[in-house]
C-alpha cells in the first residue's frame, strides 16, 4: 500500500473525530456565536425585534432543550461512537489488509532481493571458486612440467651417471682382469698345482717362442 | 760358444747350471788330488782304491757320456777342460717357477732347450709365487712370460668379449622380463 492511501485513511479518521467533537462541543455550548443574521431594514422592524428577541431565544431555547435532551444526545453520542468504532474497524481492517499485502510485498521484495543478492553472492562465488581452479590447476600445471623437467633432467644425469661409472667400472675391470684372476689362482689352486701338470703348457709356450729365443741367444753371445 | 773339439761334447741333463758344472769341476779337482794321494799308498788293493775313488753320478754320467774314463788322467782334463768350456761360453738362461721344480720338470724343459735353442743351455732357477703357473725364461736380452698369468692377460680381449656378451644377453633379458 501507498503513503497517500495510509494518509486518505487517517485523514478520514480525523476528520471523523472532528465532526463527532464538535457537534459535542456545539451541544454543550448552545450559547455559541451563531452565524450572523441579516439585519433588519426598518427601525421598527429592529425594535419589533429587539422586543421579540429575548422571547424567541427563550423558545428557541426550549426547542433545542427539547430536541437536544439528554437521550438524543446520548443517542447522538452512540452513533457517533458506533460510526467512529466502524470507520476505525473498517480503517482497521484496510490497514490490516494493506498491511498484510505489504508484508506479502515486502517478503516478496525481500526474497526477491536476497535470492538476487544471494545468487549475485553465489554468481561471485562460484566465479571465485572457477577461478581458484583454474589457478590451482594452472599451478599443478606448471607444476606438474616442473617435476617433469626435473624427472627427465634427474634421469638424464642418472643415466649419465651411471654410464660412466659403469664405463669406470668396465675399464678397471678390464684393467684389473688379469691380476684379479691371477690372484684368484693363486689363492685357488696355487699350492696344489704341480708343475708336472703345467709341463706341456711350459713346453708349448717355449716351443711358440722357439724362434725369439733362439735369435736372442745368438744375438746376446 | 761350442767346444772348438770335434767331438761334441754331451751334456747329460741332470747338468742344470753353472752350480753343478762347477761341482763336477770341483769333484775333478778333489778326484785328481785323491789319485795323487793314491799313488803314494802301493798297499791299498784295487776295490779299496775303487772305494776311495767313488764319484758322484752326475760325473760319471758325464764321463761316461763322452766315452771318459776318469781313471786316466788326460781324459780327466778332457773332461775338465770341456766342462770349462761349458761353464764359460754356453748360453746361460734364469727361468723362474712359482714353486720349487722337480727334476723331472728340470730336466725336461732342458732337454727341450738343449734339443731346439743351443746344445749346451745352461739353466739358473729362480722362484716367484706371483706367476702362480707356467714360468718366466730371461734370455740375454729378453724376457718371455711363459706363465698362466700371461697367458690370461693375452686371452683378455676374448673374455671382455665374453663377459660384455653374458652381460648384454642378461640386459636383454632383463628387459624382455620387465616387458
Amino acid at each position: 500500500m501507498s503513503n497517500g492511501g495510509i494518509l486518505m485513511i487517517i485523514g478520514g479518521a480525523l476528520s471523523a473525530v472532528a465532526t463527532i467533537l464538535y457537534l459535542d462541543w456545539r451541544v454543550k455550548n448552545p450559547r455559541a456565536k451563531k452565524p450572523s443574521m441579516p439585519p433588519l431594514a426598518t427601525p421598527a422592524a429592529q425594535k419589533t425585534e429587539a422586543l421579540a428577541q429575548p422571547q424567541t431565544i427563550k423558545s428557541a431555547k426550549e426547542d433545542v432543550e427539547h430536541i437536544f435532551n439528554d437521550e438524543f444526545r446520548e443517542e447522538l453520542r452512540n452513533r457517533g461512537r458506533l460510526h467512529f468504532e466502524k470507520i476505525i474497524g473498517e480503517n482497521a481492517m484496510f490497514l490490516q489488509q494493506d498491511l498484510r499485502q505489504t508484508t506479502t510485498q515486502l517478503n516478496d521484495y525481500m526474497r526477491a532481493e536476497i535470492t538476487r543478492t544471494l545468487q549475485e553472492e553465489f554468481k561471485k562465488y562460484e566465479q571465485s571458486i572457477v577461478d581458484a581452479k583454474q589457478i590451482a590447476l594452472d599451478s599443478i600445471e606448471k607444476t606438474v612440467t616442473t617435476i617433469e623437467q626435473q624427472r627427465q633432467l634427474m634421469e638424464t644425469q642418472m643415466q649419465t651417471q651411471a654410464q660412466a661409472q659403469r664405463n669406470q667400472i668396465i675399464a678397471r675391470f678390464e684393467a684389473q682382469m688379469a691380476a684379479v684372476i691371477n690372484h684368484y689362482l693363486m689363492q685357488a689352486i696355487g699350492n696344489q698345482i704341480d708343475l708336472t701338470d703345467q709341463l706341456e703348457f711350459i713346453l708349448t709356450e717355449l716351443e711358440n717362442n722357439k724362434t725369439a729365443i733362439i735369435e736372442d741367444i745368438k744375438r746376446g753371445t | 760358444m761350442a767346444p772348438n773339439n770335434k767331438e761334441l761334447f754331451n751334456l747329460p741333463p741332470e747338468i742344470v747350471g753353472k752350480a753343478d758344472i762347477n761341482n763336477l769341476l770341483r769333484e775333478l779337482e778333489l778326484l785328481e788330488s785323491e789319485l795323487i794321494k793314491l799313488k803314494g799308498q802301493a798297499s791299498l788293493s784295487a776295490s779299496q782304491k775303487n772305494t776311495l775313488l767313488r764319484v758322484t753320478n752326475e760325473l760319471a754320467q758325464t764321463a761316461a757320456g763322452n766315452n771318459y774314463d776318469l781313471k786316466i788322467a788326460s781324459d780327466r782334463q778332457k773332461l775338465t777342460r770341456r766342462l770349462t768350456d761349458v761353464r764359460d761360453q754356453a748360453p746361460l738362461l734364469y727361468i723362474s717357477f712359482a714353486a720349487e721344480p722337480s727334476p723331472k720338470v728340470t730336466q725336461a724343459i732342458l732337454s727341450w732347450l738343449r734339443g731346439n735353442v743351443h746344445r749346451y743351455t745352461l739353466l739358473h732357477i729362480g722362484l716367484q709365487p706371483a706367476i702362480a703357473a707356467g714360468c718366466i725364461l730371461r734370455t740375454p736380452n729378453k724376457i718371455f712370460d711363459l706363465s698362466l698369468r700371461a697367458f690370461f692377460e693375452r686371452q683378455q680381449p676374448y673374455l671382455v668379449e665374453l663377459i660384455k656378451g653374458a652381460a648384454l644377453d642378461q640386459t636383454v633379458q632383463s628387459a624382455a622380463e620387465e616387458k
